[in-house]
């Protein structure tokens, strides 16, 4: 027995002298780890296209070492920060959707990003009177009208040509336009259209049981209940699923779907802005965002300085031409913007004759409640069990309720 | 995934089972070491070793999660107050008193959430019971290809819920989905259901899901209590002239009671907690489909609310603790295993 406990102390000390060994060779010889968490998919290539990144940053940096771990969708990469955050387990970079700056920011549980680069090189970021605290790695992540050339030539410049091209092209198994209605991020860009906004000029004061909100919610009703041109029920997958099979002529899709549908299409594939409010004379403003580069705070000084120099890498104008290229993003690097693709591509034209008009999505933490607010309203208008006016009323009440609950 | 990938995830895996191995070795020492030398006992040393790993991990898996909940819920805390919470006994009462007096989410209240849980499980429990116990009686006759019915009814059970719930929610689409399509070729375009923005039709999908899911599990207790009585007692009432009826009432059910009883309240458990369910099959978030659990999930990870969501899930813990104690007394449901 006294040699099966010598034995494992043995055991136990030599971990230890090799782990205490480890580490004073990484602070001695410069060597850093660092973990980044993603929130892309390998469904469309970008995980992979990350992934090959990150090995030729390695090449290029050998001192650094970076470990990618893929979080399956946004939702749980924001609660496992969170949670990670609390356990002081947090990883070094995050590549992530703009709108977790919102609820990060309350939390206290991202760094400014300031000293790291020279943010006048970028697009719009999230920005308080503190500081900036993200880096955009694209720009866009909006909405706008693609659609199937082979089944319109020129599309819908306003909603009454919209209904009425519509009206014609929707038969028995196909429909003139196609969206998600069960997300109100789909429904967003008519309320814009419609001149209304989810917020008042605080940008945290819910304003959604306005007249322009009943008139929005009375537009998407229509489109579905007066006019038939959209499905009587449909979801992301549903959508994307009829207009790739040439069953919808028209699709309200964001940037990210782009890349897909032009591999299927090709030259038949079309991108323009969502159509003008005929009875506005508005365009439709689709909320702008992005993916976003942030750095957690309380990591230690050496991966602060290999997080940046990861940043720096991935929005090097290389990597930014390359975003471009492969996912038909725009990029966050202003600098980025002449790449020959944007100028000659018209499926790259198109997002950025959309992303125009779009208005930046607020980032604050109370868009939730306004998010949840929205969409079981909406859902119940398009249903034709409520009134746009009730749903208007409703939803406010349930906004103000979930922002209170946030306190 | 390259081989590196592979490779560097199974080291990682190594790593961690052998630290884990190495722990348990030199507490499973020292509890060797206390009995042998301090204590001195030895003879109670494998009882105390062999119990060690069990002891350990149910304290690091359930009475260390508990306290630390008990201990969130004597706090403010939410993404306001997330790294710096304060604590106190005033915050407990406030959160408690929030719990059934403020909306929990948007619109509803606790009591109607109740209402809506305890209705919910009442469905469900007695559709998982009269359904498996008919089966499970089937089954225990003499039919044909037994087995292979009974692989097909398992089938439900051995499916993971997320899977199946997702499934589900794909068939009740109003457009694509395999009972609209159904009611629309048997009675027209009317006849479509909007089961997923509907309210009550919503609440009867998700009660139609669970039933197919859960049916199976209390089949295979009953089969199990089934095959246990003898047929000996069949026989006698036969001769004494007992139907069916009254053979099931009188025999069957008072017979399989030891076992039907604890089953019927690990339903009521299972069900009252059941979140994959409402949650999946609720994708327009309706609080009319919302149950107990699935509005403290929100309160927790929706709304950050870390604090107020400890107390509520206190609340739901002390309310199924109250049902079981209410029918293990009624129903003598863990006579058995204590005898």
């Amino acid at each position: 027995m006294k040699k099966a406990i010598l034995f494992i102390l043995t055991v136990l000390m030599s971990f230890q002298f090799l782990s205490a060994n480890s580490n004073t060779e990484a602070a001695s010889d410069g060597n850093v780890s660092i973990e980044m968490w993603t929130k892309e998919g390998d469904a469309d290539g970008t995980l992979q296209w990350t992934m090959a990144l990150i090995e030729q940053f390695m090449a290029e940096n050998p001192t650094i070492t970076v470990e990618v771990v893929k979080k399956t969708t946004v939702d749980e990469l924001r609660e496992d920060f969170q949670t990670a955050s609390l356990a002081g387990e947090t990883p070094d970079l995050l590549w992530t959707v703009s709108d977790h700056a919102g609820p990060f920011l309350t939390a206290d549980l991202i760094q400014s990003v300031d000293g790291l680069v020279d943010l006048s090189k970028f697009v719009e970021t999230v920005t308080t009177a503190e500081g900036s605290w993200a880096v955009p790695m694209s720009s866009g992540n909006h909405l706008m009208l693609i659609y199937n050339k082979d089944l319109i030539q020129t599309p819908p410049t306003t909603t009454d040509e919209l209904i009425a091209m519509g009206t014609e092209l929707t038969t028995d198994d196909m429909y003139g336009l196609v969206y998600n209605q069960t997300e109100p991020f789909w429904f967003v860009p008519w309320l814009g259209g419609f001149n209304g906004k989810v917020f008042a000029a605080d940008g945290v004061t819910p304003t959604l049981n306005t007249k322009e909100m009943v008139n929005a919610l009375q537009f998407v009703s229509d489109l579905k209940n007066k006019y038939a041109i959209v499905p009587q029920e449909c979801d992301y997958n549903a959508a994307d699923t009829l207009f790739k099979e040439g069953k919808a002529a028209m699709i309200i899709n964001g940037d990210w779907s782009l890349g897909d549908y032009e591999k299927l299409f090709g030259d038949k594939l079309g991108v323009t802005r969502i159509p003008m409010v005929s009875a506005t004379k508005k365009w439709p403003a689709p909320y702008t965002a992005g993916i976003y580069l942030m750095v957690p705070k309380d990591i230690d000084a050496a991966k602060a300085k290999a997080a940046a120099k990861l940043i720096e890498f991935f929005t090097s104008k290389d990597v930014q031409y390359s975003q471009v290229n492969d996912f038909n993003r725009l990029p966050g690097l202003k600098a980025a913007y002449d790449a020959p693709k944007i100028k000659e591509s018209s499926i790259l034209k198109g997002s950025s004759y959309q992303l125009e008009v779009g208005t930046p999505m607020p980032t604050v933490l109370e868009m939730r409640a306004v998010w949840d607010g929205i969409k079981p309203e909406l859902a119940q208008v398009l249903a034709g069990n409520i009134s746009p006016a009730d749903a208007a009323e409703l939803m406010q009440e349930s906004a103000v309720a979930g922002i209170a609950a946030q306190q | 995934m390259s081989f590196e990938i592979v490779a560097k995830s199974l080291s990682q895996i190594g790593i961690t089972l052998a630290l884990i191995l190495i722990a348990f070795g030199i507490v499973e020492a020292v509890i060797f070491l206390v009995y042998n030398k301090v204590l001195k006992a030895g003879d109670k040393a494998l009882t105390g070793m062999l119990l060690a790993p069990a002891v350990i991990g149910l304290f690091l898996l359930i009475v260390i999660p508990l306290i630390y909940e008990l201990v969130l819920s004597f706090s403010n805390m939410n993404l306001h107050h997330f790294k710096d919470p304060s604590f106190g006994i005033t915050y407990f009462f406030d959160n408690i008193k929030r719990v059934f007096t403020t909306k929990i989410l948007k619109k509803m209240t606790f009591w109607p959430l109740l209402f809506q849980t305890v209705l919910w499980t009442a469905i469900q429990v007695t559709f998982h019971v009269v359904l498996g116990l008919m089966l499970a009686l089937i089954l225990n006759s003499k039919i044909r290809f037994k087995e292979l019915y009974k692989g097909i009814l398992i089938l439900p059970w051995a499916m993971p819920p997320v899977i199946s719930g997702l499934t589900w929610r794909g068939e009740f689409h109003s457009e694509y989905g395999f009972f609209n399509i159904i009611l629309r070729r048997l009675f027209g375009d009317a006849a479509a259901i909007p089961w997923m923005t509907d309210g009550f039709w919503n609440f009867v999908a998700m009660n139609i899901t669970n039933i197919w899911m859960g049916v199976p599990f209390m089949m295979v207790i009953c089969l199990g209590a089934l095959q246990g009585v003898p047929s000996e007692y069949y026989e006698a009432a036969a001769m004494d002239g007992a139907g069916k009826g009254t053979r099931l009432f009188q025999i069957t059910i008072p017979l399989i009671k030891p076992v039907l009883a604890p089953s019927v309240m690990l339903g009521i458990i299972w069900t009252f907690n059941n979140f994959n369910v409402p949650y999946f099959i609720n994708q327009f978030m309706l609080e009319t489909s919302d149950i107990l659990v699935t509005a403290l999930y929100r309160a927790a990870f929706t709304y950050n609310q870390y604090g107020f969501a400890a107390a509520f899930a206190l609340v739901i813990f002390f309310i199924l603790f109250g049902i079981s104690i209410i029918y293990m007394k009624k129903t003598g449901a863990l006579k058995a295993v204590g005898d």
